[in-house]
């Protein structure tokens, strides 16, 4: 794995510009593509696995009990978020793809249009959160399995909050003006400004549909969406949170330990991060509340993953039996202990480990789900849209030319879409 | 065809084939995807590809992100440029002091940067400018500035990334610098001392001239790079804050990579190789007025 990482560092080094010209630079990339990285070292016998971040990370260690019950080895390699969507498409067009990949629930429809992945039979998918299941179709025909539920949370400072953090938008507020007086060297509340998450799921709170005309435009003028757009502005404006990247905030859970920052809206990966730095952050100091809506929790969206095969694998029978064995109950409760993943899987949650008060929240948040639209461009219409978002923030821009902005954006991302619909060519 | 002339073509074979392969033809296919609508709908389906004549190129010119990242761009080589030269030959001239000792040492040291890798560096830089404990800010707090959000101010990202580039890349064209400053003319040096002229007038009149063409070549090399410029802001910043710094590269590999909009970015690819050209020529022309070609 680190030898991959290692590649990728070259293989940016050769973008640089800076060594493309000279022969130093030159000799290098050479040398870079001539080791190929993992490629070369690859047990022909191994069914490969791409996995994001923590699950990735820890996946190796649900594949003993697969390789002794079937004998087949597994490799795992381990992607980051921010360069997963490009590492998989570009594998895809270079017919490179592993055997099974892990992708968030947005991108499936996307894959599966593109013919990167093979369609699952209808019984994988049952015995799961209703919602979850709609999220994997394409044309209605399931494409993954779901493998965890990610809904955001507010993970709060229990020891600074006088109790728990309001679950409305003006006692959010509210809360936020007042611990701000309290504290004035911390800020509420943590949002960082290149992810969208907590836009969107203020957003599926107030109920906002998102594309309109069969998904072929943006829908991002409507009073729903305006209304979220306001209150996650405020937040800023207000001062309650400071406008800050993921690329600023090197270690958060630090900073949420020094109480920088004292309630934080992230996922159910965060428990893993406090479990591993109990020292810094011990299990008491720290609390686990839905997010807040207009005027009470609501329907949300999360980044939730599911697994793939690809329809180019050479074993589909053996990937379909990995993606079985890792989205099982079993295995799936396993993952929840190691990185704080909730089961996709309903009678997981039958499970005496899943009565645990710390997941109470993501339990009820999960019986309501928020539909993202199932359109390919959908990943790059909530990065423009955050985008826009965050010149609101900077002061650069009204609400009101955000909202028509992001309108503008969103059709002409959906120009292409939008022409084959009208074609009949794209249901 | 002489025997000579046989075992020329015979000796370049080899090189001009591989320019061939892996240069003139990626440039004339990138040439052809410029005018298609490639896309992932291409990807999936290719009867969904359409031939789109020069529309890439006008939605390129209608596109503000594209507009925003050339003037990053722009800022970044107009600042960068001089900045870095600057920085090679001061460190040049000084390594080249006949009272400095360890030579080598330092040589090694200040060329280290240029050899380590981008992303390493990168994440050592971002601590460094990080703008609640980072050195930098600790430095300017001792000679009373007020701390500078160094990555998440739209203004501040230019100058925060130019640092960081900066500081790597400038060991190469010192190491350049020195081994031209090596070949001035140490007769032609005293003559002038003799002669009255002072350190500066010196440095304009006998060392400028000598190393013109080693000068001409690094900004060639400097512009090039820096109009190239991706791996910095891609690992500092990811593009932001606000898309401040996002450049022609960044955008280019948004768009055909992340997005697989393939049509797009070829488009964005070959406007940065008519602009990359056309700087060069440009200076190459000072360079001719000048002599030092």
């Amino acid at each position: 794995m680190l030898i991959c990482n290692k590649k990728q560092g070259a293989e940016i080094d050769r973008w640089s510009g800076f060594s493309a010209v000279d022969r130093r630079g030159v000799l290098a990339g050479a040398a870079a593509t001539m080791m190929a990285g993992c490629g070369v070292r690859r047990d022909p016998s191994a069914l490969r696995l791409w996995a994001m971040s923590y699950e990735g990370d820890y996946s190796p260690h649900l594949m003993p009990a697969f390789t002794a019950r079937t004998g087949i080895p597994v490799e795992v390699q381990s992607l980051p978020w921010t360069a997963a969507h490009e590492k998989l498409l570009t594998a895809f067009a270079g017919d490179a793809l592993p055997d099974v990949m892990m992708l968030p629930n947005g991108w499936v429809g996307e894959f599966a249009m593109a013919g990167a992945i093979a369609p699952v039979a209808e019984r994988e998918v049952a015995d799961l959160f209703p919602g979850t299941a709609d999220t994997v179709r394409w044309r209605g025909t399931p494409y993954a399995v779901p493998w965890s539920v990610a809904p955001q949370a507010q993970f709060f400072r229990r020891d600074r909050l006088d109790g728990p953090p309001a679950e409305d938008w003006d006692g959010w507020r509210a809360m936020g003006l007042r611990l701000k007086r309290r504290f004035p060297d911390s800020y509420a509340f943590l949002i960082l400004l290149n992810w969208w998450d907590t836009l969107f799921t203020f957003a599926g709170q107030a109920g906002a549909a998102l594309l309109r005309e069969r998904d072929t435009r943006g829908n991002f003028a409507t009073p729903e969406f305006r209304a979220a757009l306001d209150f996650y502005v405020s937040l800023f404006r207000d001062r309650l949170a400071p406008a800050v990247l993921s690329t600023e905030v090197q270690d958060p859970v630090a900073a949420f330990a020094q109480g920088w920052f004292l309630v934080y809206p992230s996922g159910p990966s965060l428990l893993l991060d406090f479990k591993r730095r109990a020292a810094e952050i011990p299990a008491a100091r720290w609390g686990v509340a839905r997010m807040p809506g207009p005027t009470g929790p609501g329907a949300v969206s999360g980044v939730s993953g599911a697994l793939a095969v690809a329809r180019g694998t050479r074993r589909p029978e053996a990937a379909r039996a990995l993606v079985r064995h890792l989205t099982s109950a079993r295995s799936e409760l396993r993952f929840q202990q190691l990185i704080g993943n909730l089961p996709a899987r309903a009678s997981a949650w039958a499970d005496a480990q899943m009565a645990a008060p710390v997941l109470a929240p993501f339990a009820a948040q999960l019986r309501q789900p928020a539909r993202d639209p199932a359109v390919v461009e959908w990943e790059r219409i909530r990065i423009e849209v955050q985008l826009i978002a965050e010149r609101v923030v900077r002061g650069l821009l009204t609400v009101g030319v955000a909202v028509q902005e992001m309108d503008r954006r969103a059709d002409l991302i959906l120009a292409k879409r939008r022409a084959l619909v009208q074609a009949g060519r794209l249901a | 065809m002489t025997r000579g002339e046989r075992t020329a073509w015979l000796f370049t074979a080899p090189v001009l084939a591989i320019i061939l392969l892996v240069f003139v033809l990626p440039t004339l296919v990138a040439l052809g995807l410029s005018v298609t609508d490639y896309s992932i709908y291409a990807l999936a389906d290719w009867s969904n590809l359409g031939f789109v004549g020069l529309g890439n190129f006008a939605d390129l010119l209608a596109t503000p992100l594209f507009w925003r990242a050339l003037g990053n761009t722009a800022l970044f080589a107009a600042l960068g440029v001089p900045m870095a030269i600057g920085a090679s030959l001061a460190a040049a001239l000084l390594l080249h002091d006949a009272t400095v000792r360890w030579k080598p040492a330092w040589r090694v040291l200040l060329f280290a940067p240029y050899v380590t890798s981008v992303v390493a560096t990168a994440v050592v830089w971002r601590f460094v400018l990080n703008t609640r404990f980072g050195l930098l800010n600790y430095v300017l707090g001792g000679l009373g500035i007020a701390p500078v959000d160094w990555l998440g101010d739209p203004r501040a990202s230019i100058p925060a990334i130019l640092l960081f580039v900066t500081w790597k890349i400038f060991g190469y064209n010192m190491i350049v610098f020195t081994a031209a400053l090596s070949a001035v003319p140490q007769d032609l040096m005293e003559a002038a001392r003799l002669d009255g002229a002072g350190r500066w007038a010196r440095f304009r009149h006998v060392t400028l001239p000598a190393i013109g063409p080693t000068l001409l070549l690094a900004a060639v090399m400097s512009v090039a790079g820096f109009l190239q410029l991706f791996a910095e802001p891609y690992v500092m910043t990811m593009g932001g804050p606000a898309q401040s710094t996002v450049t022609v590269l960044y955008f280019m590999f948004d768009e055909g990579f992340r997005w697989w909009n393939l049509g797009q970015a070829s488009a964005v690819a070959f406007v940065l190789f008519v602009l990359i050209l056309a700087v060069t020529i440009v200076q190459t022309r000072i360079g001719r007025r000048y002599e030092w070609l």
